[in-house]
């Protein structure tokens, strides 16, 4: 094993991580708000890269095709909760998250009417060759990924903890009769923690997109990971699910390199079972620590 | 009035006197069956299937059908799905009473379709990655060439070139265990080595890390037993790294749409296939040669789009049940028409020259595939 392997196993991983994580944070929001698990959330990343894909092959400047396809997510999002996810909020956890599911799956259909069912490929956000260390390289993207996952780990810190509404929105979660007691409207939380959860979904979708070739099923896997990331968090945290999800990554990129390919998959979920029953010994209840992260 | 009526009358009885079916004896029609996915995950083959099916039967009978019969072809769509694969074959088998059936792809559905044929004996001559066993399916043949000839075939170009070493990057499930399989075979059969050999999650996003434990053992070409995106994104890995040897993928990579995904790659990736889809590159005394230039300009003319491997499997499959009818001199019953195909030699078609025999269903040879890579946007042969 020599020294560049070792490297690009690294590199490798985080590559993976990066992609976890910032899934995990888009998943986050929507639960951050609504303690609701949005498994629709694969789908909006297929959208948003789509939507830009599509935009940018009929000549659209490239950053004002990323906030349209923001846009659109969110207005997406939005609508889905107006139409869909209200009228059940009232009932179980269980038939909220069901509705999530059934949304993924039109959502999914809906995208295979629009783009079909070829692949589509996306441009690199900035031109150049890969960064490279011996023999081992890392793509540019990769260090986009990350800046993005950075950028809105940030921003949702400094939402939630630095505004009013933030706060509000916090307060809403954690006790949504006390919250509209003092005049916090739920229903408006809960409309904003859809349109960001989906626009931050599309943010994900256009940023990891130009690593691999996309199309209207490949939501999936990221959707998964990004909830195997938050599961092994705890829920605890925005930070922990990113932490989280580069150890899910690193994890799969080592034990393919060190141990096996063939059985990384299963390394990874023993990982997840060794730390969920850590965590549930460890800790008492779930949910969002009481401060904004 | 009584003129009137009387005219209608007579003006009746000539249309009936010219129109064909009336005039004539009624023309002999023999049906046969095509079972393809013309929805489901496999819908882009069976489109190709379809029109091949379509193209070749209306050749056959323009050049005066098979023993004084025209063809007419049933379809239905098995809808990717094994289990209305059998209610399709099913219906052809009692309700259309066909002689033959053609179709589709992929080992659960070609077994379905396989299983009512054998059970009713009616030949099936489908274009599958099936593998075929001529002693327990003796109705089922197959125009799709056997899997360890598209690996055979690339090993025995990797001979030629003097390469020493191979490696093995193989997608996770059955497809992964077949590559492996066929890939150590050929290994021995052509004194290759295999030096490395990794697995791969087909929906994962990176496979840099395989790629790197598999330059570590310096192979002189990978072998990747995949189709489509994984396929492509282990070429788009293999630049990012630097890894400049050539990449075998499957022979299901054939298609437009994988030309698209890896033409801005460069990765030299060696698909190989069937000579249809290299027309130009075939030498003048190639015997399979006229034949597809032909039924690539029919295809052109009527579709708007050149042949492709899959087009040339079906359109074999047809032109092989034609064949079995002449040698058999029966186009009507099922089992002579079966004994005729199984007696077809040095036959060529657009796959290959096909020389059946009672263990050999499949008919063609190594030889009849051809390596063929992406060069300016283009599929062009590899020599």
């Amino acid at each position: 094993m020599d020294i560049s392997q070792i490297i690009q196993f690294t590199f490798s991983g985080l590559t993976l991580g990066s992609i976890y994580a910032l899934m995990a944070v888009s998943l986050s929001i929507v639960y951050k708000v609504s303690r609701v698990i949005s498994f629709a959330q694969g789908e909006f990343f297929v959208f948003g890269a789509l939507t830009m894909i599509t935009l940018t092959g009929i000549g659209v400047w490239a950053p004002l095709a990323f906030a349209l396809s923001v846009l659109m997510a969110a207005l997406l999002g939005s609508i889905i909760e107006q139409a869909l996810i209200r009228p059940v909020l009232k009932t179980t956890l269980g038939t909220v998250i069901t509705m999530t599911i059934a949304i993924s799956l039109a959502l999914r259909g809906l995208a295979l009417l629009l783009w079909g069912r070829g692949s589509h490929t996306s441009a690199t956000f900035s031109s150049g060759e890969p960064i490279r260390i011996l023999d081992a390289a890392l793509q540019i993207q990769v260090l986009w990924i990350v800046g993005v996952t950075g950028a809105a780990l940030l921003l949702i810190w400094l939402f939630f903890e630095k505004t009013m509404l933030g706060i509000a929105i916090r307060a809403s979660a954690d006790n949504p009769v006390g919250a509209s007691l003092v005049g916090i409207s739920i229903r408006k939380v809960n409309l904003l923690a859809w349109s960001w959860g989906s626009g931050l979904g599309a943010v994900a979708g256009m940023v990891v997109a130009p690593l691999y070739f996309l199309q209207y099923g490949s939501g999936v896997l990221p959707m998964v990971n990004g909830f195997i990331a938050i599961a092994i968090s705890g829920l605890k945290s925005i930070p922990a699910a990113v932490v989280a999800g580069f150890f899910l990554g690193f994890v799969e990129a080592y034990s393919i390199g060190f141990v096996s390919s063939q059985f990384s998959e299963v390394i990874v979920f023993t990982v997840l079972i060794v730390v969920l029953q850590i965590r549930s010994k460890a800790a008492s209840g779930a949910g969002f620590d009481e401060k904004g992260m | 009035m009584k003129k009137a009526i009387l005219f209608l009358f007579v003006t009746f009885f000539l249309i009936l006197m010219v129109s064909p079916g009336v005039s004539q004896a009624a023309e002999k029609v023999v049906k046969i069956g095509g079972v393809y996915p013309l929805t489901g995950y496999l819908s882009w083959l069976g489109e190709y299937y379809k029109k091949a099916a379509v193209l070749q039967v209306d050749t056959i009978n323009k050049a005066g059908g098979v023993n004084g019969y025209k063809l007419e072809l049933v379809v239905y769509d098995d809808q990717s799905s094994p289990e209305e694969a059998t209610r399709a074959t099913l219906r052809l088998v009692s309700k259309d009473q066909v002689v033959a059936v053609t179709g589709t792809a992929t080992a659960p559905i070609t077994g379905a379709v396989s299983s009512v044929a054998n059970k009713n004996k009616i030949p099936a001559v489908l274009s599958s990655g099936y593998d075929v066993k001529a002693d327990k399916e003796p109705f089922l043949f197959n125009t799709a060439h056997p899997t360890f000839f598209a690996i055979g075939r690339p090993f025995m170009y990797l001979k030629k070139k003097n390469v020493k070493g191979a490696g093995l990057l193989m997608p996770i499930g059955s497809l992964g265990e077949i590559g492996i399989t066929n890939s150590n075979r050929a290994s021995q059969q052509f004194g290759i080595p295999i030096v490395g050999e990794e697995r791969f999650d087909v929906k994962a996003p990176d496979v840099t890390a395989q790629l790197a434990k598999l330059r570590g053992a310096n192979p002189g070409a990978i072998f990747s037993f995949t189709t489509g995106e994984p396929a492509a994104l282990v070429a788009k890995n293999m630049a990012q790294l630097k890894f400049e040897v050539p990449l075998v993928v499957s022979h299901g990579n054939a298609t437009p749409g994988f030309l698209k995904l890896a033409s801005g790659l460069t990765t030299n990736v060696l698909v190989p296939t069937g000579k249809i889809m290299v027309p130009d590159s075939l030498s003048a005394n190639d015997p399979c040669k006229a034949l597809i230039v032909n039924f690539n300009k029919l295809h052109m003319e009527r579709y708007g789009e050149p042949a492709n491997y899959f087009s040339g499997l079906l359109a074999d499959a047809v032109m092989l049940i034609a064949e079995g009818m002449r040698i058999a001199k029966s186009s009507t019953d099922p089992v002579k028409i079966r004994d005729g195909i199984e007696k077809i030699k040095n036959f060529p078609g657009l796959g290959g020259v096909y020389s059946m025999s009672a263990s050999d269903h499949y008919g063609t040879k190594m030889e009849d595939m051809v390596l063929i890579t992406i060069k300016g946007g283009k599929w062009v042969q590899v020599q």
